[in-house]
């Protein structure tokens, strides 16, 4: 042990001895480091930003359906009321209650809504007010009048595209057509209560909520529901809660009855974006490191070029060339790690300080964006993830390993007389 | 010729041929040598007479390119180059014209350094090192590195270095030709000392004849080959 000591005290010496070059490079690592770790961090809050509005837009970060319900979204595939209670029994237990932030029973069919002024094509949300207020984020882009309330009955809440196509206003009166469970067309009248504008083009035209009680009755489907779309605080822990449910409803419901799915199945387009947005990111940070890997060369070879006598020495006096290989090896790693510890470090702080408010990216892309359905905030709020520390420090300290690798393997197979003869 | 095993070194027809360019330079020409443990013997030569590149050859610096070689009983020309590493560390003690000390080590580490790899206990360490600095006129010069040394005072670091783990054999490349004559006089005694005291072989590549003079034999060098091997009585 004490020999690896020396030769670790060697490598910290000689790291020492050039100081400037040192600290040039560990600068340059303890930059790419923090930008790393901040990058990532703010990579991680976009695209929960981005989750975050597609899944309450959406299905939720899991979806529990009838198999065949996204292909055709066909009132017939719903999960009937017995399905739809062990589900939320299921929800209610406490090994996932602690995983689930919240969760909203739905009823989507696609029909016509019709007022005086005309008939557009609509999507229909039934849904239980109360939870649908925790579940999605619409209820809170009201431009005129409220959202549902547990006692509305005929009540809608539309956007204010389809609200301007059908000249509706508050307390305006429209017409719901859609097939009932029997397959037959049926209609219901409602007013409107609230009119909404998410920012979403296609949602603001044709997406109406309605409670869920009222279209039991109207299309004759009880208590049973489409789907039921539960919520968890990161989406990282998506894919156990999955797992969770899909064994724990195994039981409970009939095969093919229900399917359980998370967002990236439940929104390819989505989960697309955000893998070709990691890629970008990992391309840049790709570059980024292979160009202060090539610094980490530059240094350590550099060092190893001006101390060729000292490696013959060493070698003279027993160093084994794999021991002398180590030795390089030692300082372009500590260089690496002492760097990587220090730029993640700063990275963090990075990511701490904008935690609160966030950067505002609002002059780079206006108000506001969308695209596939999601509400881009300009507000980036960075995500602080454990696991994103030693993913930075393995990739940083892989980096240092690799790029100290060739100039240990020339430290090794120096030939020691020659290197004694060459002289500084 | 006694059993190559028990003399401190003993070389067979040994050659050293370097090729630069189309051209073919024999350094060390079917040299066959035998050094006795405790011998105190000079390698004497002109430049370039192949004494430096037979003490690198005897130190398993560099490999013969035909004969053999023998150190404290073991065949070099058999051995990797991990197990020639470990045969001079733990056999081997080298003090070179230049020095060579590492500069990001004291002055105590530098002459500790080959016994920390052999794993001795840091007591041991010190108390081997302190006597010999002692002795040799450093006391007191433990923490300085070679930069605040003079050439004299980093010559005799570098032979504490070279005889602090006992090895069997010590090579000394020219070690006085940096030095005035006081302080050659001086490292020579030394070198006389521990040659006599603790029974370490020593072998001086040297043209010095001061080195010459307090050697028992003298062997002669010539164009790479021995001209003269004189044991004086």
């Amino acid at each position: 042990m004490e020999h690896l000591g020396v030769l670790v005290t060697l490598a910290f010496r000689n790291l020492r001895r050039q100081l400037r070059r040192t600290i040039l490079t560990a600068s340059a690592m303890v930059i790419g480091g923090g930008t790393l770790m901040f990058s990532l961090s703010l990579g991680d809050g976009t695209h929960e930003e981005w989750i975050d509005s597609g899944v309450r837009m959406g299905s939720g970060h899991v979806a529990i359906e009838h198999p065949r319900f996204r292909s055709g979204r066909k009132l017939e595939d719903r999960l009937p009321a017995a399905a739809r209670d062990a589900v939320e029994a299921v929800l209610r237990s406490p090994a996932v209650a602690a995983q689930v932030t919240t969760a909203s029973a739905k009823l989507t069919v696609t029909g016509m809504a019709s007022s005086a002024a005309g008939a557009r094509p609509a999507r229909i949300m039934a849904v239980d007010p109360v939870a649908e207020a925790a579940f999605g984020t619409i209820d809170d882009q009201t431009v005129e009048g409220r959202y549902l309330e547990p006692d509305d009955r005929l009540a809608a809440y539309v956007g204010v595209t389809l609200a301007e196509a059908l000249g509706l206003r508050l307390d305006s009166r429209l017409v719901l057509t859609a097939q009932d469970a029997q397959k037959e067309i049926a209609g219901q009248l409602v007013r409107v209560v609230g009119i909404y504008r998410s920012g979403v083009p296609e949602i603001d035209q044709s997406l109406i909520h309605m409670p869920l009680a009222t279209a039991g009755e109207w299309l004759g489907s009880g208590e049973d529901v489409t789907n039921i779309g539960v919520l968890v605080a990161d989406s990282a822990a998506v894919s156990g809660l999955v797992r969770t449910l899909r064994a724990e409803l195994r039981d409970p419901i009939a095969e093919g009855e229900a399917a359980v799915i998370g967002w990236r199945e439940a929104m390819p387009e989505l989960a697309a974006a955000v893998a070709i947005d990691d890629f970008g990111n990992y391309l840049v940070y790709g570059i980024l490191f292979v160009i202060i890997g090539f610094g980490i060369v530059n240094t350590v070879l550099m060092s190893v070029m001006h101390r060729h006598r000292e490696f013959g020495v060493l070698q003279a006096l027993g160093l084994t060339p794999g021991q002398t290989g180590a030795v390089v090896l030692f300082e372009g790693l500590s260089l690496t790690a002492v760097s990587a510890v220090i730029g993640i470090a700063l990275g963090a702080f990075l990511t701490w300080y904008f935690f609160g408010d966030g950067l505002d990216f609002s002059g780079m892309m206006g108000e506001e964006m969308t695209f596939s359905g999601v509400v881009i905030d300009p507000v980036i709020i960075p995500l602080f993830r454990p696991s994103r520390f030693a993913q930075s420090i393995t990739f940083i300290l892989f980096i240092g390993t690799v790029a100290s690798i060739y100039p240990a393997i020339r430290a090794a197979r120096i030939d020691v007389t020659e290197s004694m003869k060459f002289d500084r | 010729m006694t059993d190559p095993t028990t003399s401190a070194v003993r070389t067979e027809h040994v050659w050293k041929t370097f090729h630069q360019e189309a051209e073919e330079i024999h350094a060390v020409r079917d040299v066959t040598i035998e050094i006795a443990r405790g011998e105190f013997t000079a390698l004497a030569g002109p430049s370039g007479s192949g004494k430096t590149t037979l003490l690198n050859v005897i130190g398993g610096l560099t490999r013969p390119s035909r004969g053999q070689v023998w150190v404290a009983g073991r065949n070099l020309t058999e051995m990797s180059n991990p197990e020639l590493a470990r045969l001079r560390l733990g056999q081997v003690g080298f003090v070179f014209q230049a020095y060579n000390l590492l500069p990001v080590l004291t002055a105590m580490e530098n002459a500790e350094f080959p016994m920390l790899l052999q794993g001795i206990d840091p007591d041991e360490r010190a108390a081997r090192v302190g006597e010999l600095f002692k002795r040799i006129g450093l006391d007191g010069m433990e923490g300085r590195r070679p930069r605040k040394l003079s050439g004299g005072q980093q010559q005799r670091v570098a032979v504490v270095r070279s005889v602090a783990s006992k090895p069997a054999l010590v090579l000394a490349d020219e070690p006085t030709a940096n030095l005035d004559s006081a302080a050659s006089d001086a490292l020579l005694d030394v070198m006389r000392e521990l040659n006599e005291d603790l029974g370490i072989t020593f072998v001086f590549a040297t043209h010095d004849t001061r080195v010459m003079e307090r050697c028992r034999r003298l062997v002669r060098m010539v164009d790479g080959a021995i001209e003269s091997d004189k044991v004086r009585s």
